[in-house]
């Protein structure tokens, strides 16, 4: 093909090299690296209150939970009701280390990202236990069996002396080669963890799309008789999907357990896999970027309904608790919005605005 | 073994109201195919209008139980019509997460209401001893509701084995086309399908309410407790529905007599239904009764 690309109208590849790489022109690369540079600069410049960047830290972490609900509903198209079950499953590692070692041994202060790692490896093994029914099934009898875990886990967690029944259990503050994580940097620490984790996971989803089970995944999806008559096994690359999203909430729930330095039951429960979902949903099933939209949006909109719900409790009874109704209220209204109007998510809108800027000041 | 006894009695009691429960689910998976994951929400709405009409508004208990049901009819049918009737012949993943969307909703419009927070429970209309014979006693209102229940089961097997609406609906969800070419039009029955389910989650929300008090909390619980029971006795079959929620009553009754307290175990009763609920999953998916229609691809 044209060797000058101005000439070009499309893509044109000449080797399957050229198809492979992450960044398509180095006007892309630059502007993401500026991006990423932004990312990393600006809580130096703009220094936050501790109230924010917990926020701000919360949302990362659900962002690296709902790149992993991502693959198993989005890429794979099964539904995962139990996904917080497996962000509790990497947390409570972390927090049964914590009951065994002590909340400040060496092991969980110091050597915290394999501890990160091995939350996450614990989570792919839940993962793909709770995942193996999906030999057999499909759709809605694994969404229950994704639910029945994660009825499942709260029981445990709720009646077992091991687990505190429920109640928090303390992790130490963790040691970085300046010494121990004090109270003054320790969101902004977390966000520079968590910021890499999403940055490592997100090439790395980026990249399993391009190789052979990435594939598989779609294939699958789409329709895995098709897939099962060109040789895949539908079953197996299942199952490998819900280890691979076990993996990633794992790793979401190590993360939590350290940033809010205890791990209490409530914060794993049936109504945070819901909002998991919708995240997913509003961001865009199947994509990746929309799987940073999506807690972006549902954080912001969150903090706009307590916001609210505290500006209208002054005109009304104090009986009433208006941000406990408001907030499922707005969440589900949400959920099922998106799927009547735009089941793509905001990741399609940031699609249209991109061919839009793209291509001014042509329609096409 | 009068404590045995008791067990049983208390276990067919709980069964009953999960076979009214689970009987709603059955009738909007039977016609349309959809799981609703709302149908816990619908119970407690059931419940809470029933208590709003007799408490507040002075209305005759058994009045009350009647108008409820009649307006959760209307409440399930536009909730069909408003909702899932656009959703015809999407996947069934984007089904499943608008009625997961739904159940938040209705928990948001629930919480907006003092049922969201406080407890409640129905003024007594039956007396308040138990009959107990040789050490095992039952109260009256777990009598009466287990009686309503099998009567309520009975009529809507008989509503779909001799109605002609029964009938059609049975059709469509045998086959959609072949339903359409005879002349029955299958969004009525969907809207019907979801109407009767509607109705009978007010009538198992009554009963539960009458048993148990007014919860939020354990009444919207039902609507996931429903769904190990459904699996059960297979998502499409009425009679699974009846005989699964009578074994689910009888095994959790069971788990938390004997197990609960040995062995450090605790509260075993709730967990139950989804150990056995992942064990059915794996080997006997298509349930007791449920048609053999799981691909293994």
């Amino acid at each position: 093909m044209s060797s000058n690309q101005w000439l070009a109208t499309g893509n044109f590849f000449t080797t399957y090299k050229q198809e492979q790489r992450t960044f398509f022109t180095s006007l892309d690369r630059s502007v993401f690296s500026l991006f990423l540079a932004l990312l990393f600069i600006w809580p130096m410049v703009f220094p936050l209150s501790n109230q924010y960047m917990l926020v701000i830290d919360s949302t990362l972490i659900a962002i690296v939970a709902v790149m992993g609900l991502n693959l198993v509903t989005g890429f794979a198209g099964l539904i995962s009701i139990g996904h917080a079950a497996f962000v509790g499953v990497g947390a409570y590692t972390v927090a049964s280390l914590c009951r065994t070692l002590g909340d400040s041994h060496v092991v969980l202060t110091h050597f915290w990202p394999v501890i990160i790692l091995l939350g996450g490896l614990v989570g792919a093994v839940f993962g793909a236990v709770v995942g193996l029914p999906a030999l057999r099934l499909k759709h809605l009898y694994l969404a229950i069996a994704t639910l029945s875990f994660q009825m499942i886990f709260e029981w445990t967690i709720n009646f077992m002396t091991f687990f505190n029944q429920g109640q928090t259990i303390s992790v130490g503050r963790v040691f970085w080669v300046t010494g121990k994580v004090m109270r003054k940097e320790h969101y902004q620490f977390w966000y520079y963890a968590t910021l890499i984790v999403i940055i490592l996971s997100g090439f790395g989803i980026r990249n399993l799309m391009k190789t052979r089970y990435g594939r598989c995944l779609i294939a699958v999806r789409d329709n895995d008789r098709a897939a099962d008559a060109m040789g895949m096994h539908p079953g197996f690359t299942k199952v490998y999907a819900f280890a691979l999203s076990g993996f990633m909430a794992g790793v979401a729930g190590a993360l939590h357990a350290y940033l809010y330095r205890g791990v209490g039951f409530e914060s794993f429960t049936l109504h945070h896999s819901i909002s998991y979902l919708a995240m997913a949903i509003v961001g865009g099933l199947g994509t990746l970027n929309g799987s940073f939209w999506g807690p972006v949006a549902i954080q912001f909109l969150e903090l706009q309904v307590e916001r609210f719900a505290g500006f209208a409790g002054d005109f009304l009874p104090s009986s009433m608790n208006l941000a406990t109704a408001l907030r499922p209220l707005t969440f589900g209204l949400v959920i099922v919005l998106f799927l009547m109007f735009e089941p793509r998510g905001i990741a399609n809108w940031w699609r249209i605005v991109k061919s839009y800027t793209k291509k001014w000041p042509f329609r096409y | 073994m009068s404590y045995f006894f008791q067990i049983v009695v208390s276990g067919i009691v709980v069964g009953s109201i999960y076979a009214l429960a689970a009987l709603g689910l059955v009738l909007v998976y039977k016609s349309s195919r959809v799981a609703n994951f709302a149908h816990g929400q619908l119970i407690a709405a059931g419940a809470f209008i029933a208590y709003a009409l007799t408490v507040w508004a002075k209305v005759p208990i058994f009045f009350s139980f009647l108008i409820s049901m009649g307006v959760t009819f209307f409440l399930a049918m536009s909730v069909e019509k408003i909702f899932l009737r656009r959703l015809i012949g999407e996947p069934i993943i984007s089904v499943i997460m608008v009625t997961i969307g739904l159940a938040s909703i209705l928990d948001g419009l629930i919480y907006l209401t003092p049922f969201g927070s406080e407890n409640f429970s129905f003024p007594a209309f039956l007396p308040r001893t138990s009959l107990s014979y040789g050490g095992v006693s039952i109260s009256w209102t777990q009598l009466v509701g287990v009686v309503v229940t099998m009567v309520l089961i009975g009529g809507f097997s008989w509503f779909f084995k001799k109605s002609t609406v029964g009938i059609s609906m049975r059709a469509v969800s045998d086959d959609q086309f072949a339903a359409m070419s005879v002349g029955i039009s299958v969004q009525t029955v969907f809207g019907l399908a979801w109407a009767t389910a509607g109705l009978s989650a007010a009538a198992a929300g009554c009963i539960i309410g009458n048993i148990t008090g007014l919860n939020f909390d354990t009444l919207h619980a039902f609507g996931i407790v429903v769904f190990p029971v459904v699996i059960l006795g297979g998502l499409d079959s009425i009679l699974g529905a009846v005989v699964a929620g009578i074994i689910m009553g009888l095994i959790q009754q069971f788990a938390s007599g004997y197990l609960d307290g040995n062995w450090g175990l605790n509260g075993t009763g709730e967990v139950m239904p989804y150990v056995i609920l992942l064990i059915i999953l794996l080997f006997k998916p298509h349930g007791l009764f449920g048609i053999h229609e799981i691909e293994r691809v």
